[in-house]
């Protein structure tokens, strides 16, 4: 199968902190990939790399078969971020950010049309700012599909959306999934990574500590259920007890 | 050019809905017009003099919009931007982060000229105002001062660590080069005190130049100022492309 993103030995280092040692993984076309970890485990900087907003020390990237750093221009065309952060100006209307968004793209999908099948199309007029939590996740979501891509990145996905509306951008994406589209995600909700997820991979301290498929990780694991195999890799539930 | 027009539109469209500029770039300049106007009407800018002071004044009220865009509308549309991280959104797309910058320096010429045009029309229509001088001089030396003070601005937006840090730079230069530089408050009537003390100030110069350009006057006695000017965006626009912070 194509490898849409390949990172190897990828390793970012912030001063003397270690955020990213000796990561390589690779996602293939049409599937979901996910990138898991507690806060600080070195998700975001992975997903920096790649992207090139943030230049490893050393290791490769690819993603399309490019380098984001020296053909960021014909990558970019293809590639559809959503960060966490809110990086809209403030004054700004839903139906002006997704025009701007799409006029930095040769192709795009129809912005009202993906504003529809996210149900805020009611919203063109409101200001972004004026959104409720979920409304403003849809849309990143949204601004992130603008350009057609053939893979996007979505840094913690659906946090901030309630039970249905997680369900329905699911639903969304497992279909765009269908279509042909490599997703790479973050997300803290493990019901949402197993839903989605055909790969994984758990970091804890900027290392791999594992890589495989959800249900390896369950086999491999001393548990049942996927969560609790997710905390038995990243040993929060052995801090939690400590807590205690 | 269709990314360049619809980001242009929409910035002008958020631009007019923080008010600001609408404010300190078209009307305050208006305003001190019709003060000046109403005040020296008529009255020749020196006993002899060819022209009038609101004449000589005429080219100083021109800055104030350039100095209000380039000195405090720039500086703190680029940190904001900086720190909402919009720049760094434009990095994960086929657009460099320069092209919303330039959008920006494009939107506050803009306001120069439109303001330009106003002052030049309220001037001519209520106060008999005339234009003395060589309009390509003015022109030169009007797109001098746009950029050496749109330099200044990009500098401090650019490396100012947060928008807090900006909005401070960006008001210390820019009330007192409004007060003192001769934009509102007149050269002419400052004690010889305070005119050495506004000579620092580079908007001073600017002014001195337009000035000259407007009346028809000789422009040798200016060359300095011209210099001036240069180097200040020379200076800025260095160090800006040097030590500018996307993130």
């Amino acid at each position: 199968m194509q490898k849409i993103i390949n990172v190897k030995q990828l390793t970012k280092s912030y001063g003397k902190l270690l955020a990213v040692n000796n990561v390589s993984f690779s996602v293939s076309r049409g599937t979901v990939f996910g990138l898991l970890g507690a806060n600080g485990a070195g998700k975001s900087t992975t997903i920096e790399c790649i992207l090139g907003t943030k230049k490893a020390d050393s290791g490769q990237v690819s993603v399309l078969g490019m380098n984001p750093l020296t053909n960021r221009k014909m990558l970019f065309e293809k590639v559809g971020v959503q960060f966490q952060e809110t990086n809209y100006q403030e004054q700004i209307t839903v139906g002006e950010l997704c025009e701007v968004t799409a006029c930095l793209y040769r192709n795009t999908a129809n912005p009202a049309d993906l504003l529809t099948r996210f149900g805020i199309a009611d919203k063109q007029k409101s200001l972004v700012k004026d959104l409720s939590g979920g409304q403003k996740q849809r849309l990143f979501i949204v601004l992130a599909l603008i350009p057609n891509p053939e893979v996007v990145f979505l840094d913690e996905l659906t946090t901030g959306l309630d039970a249905k509306a997680r369900r329905e951008v699911w639903k969304i994406l497992s279909g765009l999934k269908e279509k042909g589209l490599t997703i790479l995600l973050t997300s803290h909700f493990m019901d949402e990574v197993e839903a989605l997820c055909d790969q994984i991979c758990i970091l804890k301290n900027g290392e791999i500590v594992f890589y495989g498929t959800v249900s390896e990780a369950v086999k491999n694991s001393p548990h049942e259920k996927f969560e609790d195999a997710y905390l038995w890799y990243t040993d929060e539930e052995g801090q939690t007890d400590e807590n205690l | 050019m269709k990314t360049f027009n619809t980001m242009l539109k929409t910035e002008l469209k958020l631009s007019l809905r923080g008010m600001d500029m609408f404010i300190f770039a078209i009307c305050v300049p208006l305003v001190v017009l019709i003060i000046l106007g109403i005040i020296y009407g008529n009255k020749p800018a020196f006993e002899g003099a060819g022209y009038t002071f609101l004449e000589q004044s005429f080219s100083a009220l021109a800055t104030i919009s350039i100095c209000a865009g380039g000195v405090m509308g720039l500086p703190l549309v680029v940190s904001e931007y900086r720190s909402r991280k919009i720049l760094k959104r434009y990095k994960v797309t086929p657009i460099s982060p320069a092209l919303i910058l330039f959008v920006q320096v494009a939107i506050y010429t803009l306001y120069a000229l439109v303001s330009l045009v106003m002052l030049y029309l309220t001037a001519k229509l209520f106060f008999g105002y005339q234009f003395h001088g060589s309009i390509g001089t003015f022109f030169s030396g009007y797109l001098l001062v746009v950029v050496s003070m749109f330099s200044i601005g990009m500098m401090v937006g650019g490396i100012a660590p947060n928008t807090k840090m900006a909005g401070a730079i960006a008001s210390i230069l820019y009330f007192p080069m409004l007060i003192f530089s001769g934009a509102t408050l007149p050269y002419e009537v400052m004690p010889t005190v305070l005119q050495k003390v506004a000579n620092i100030l580079p908007l001073t110069q600017g002014i001195k130049l337009l000035k000259m350009a407007s009346l028809g006057l000789e422009i040798n006695s200016v060359l300095l100022s011209v210099l001036v000017m240069i180097i200040i965006a020379v200076i800025c626009i260095g160090i800006s492309l040097k030590f500018f912070k996307w993130e």
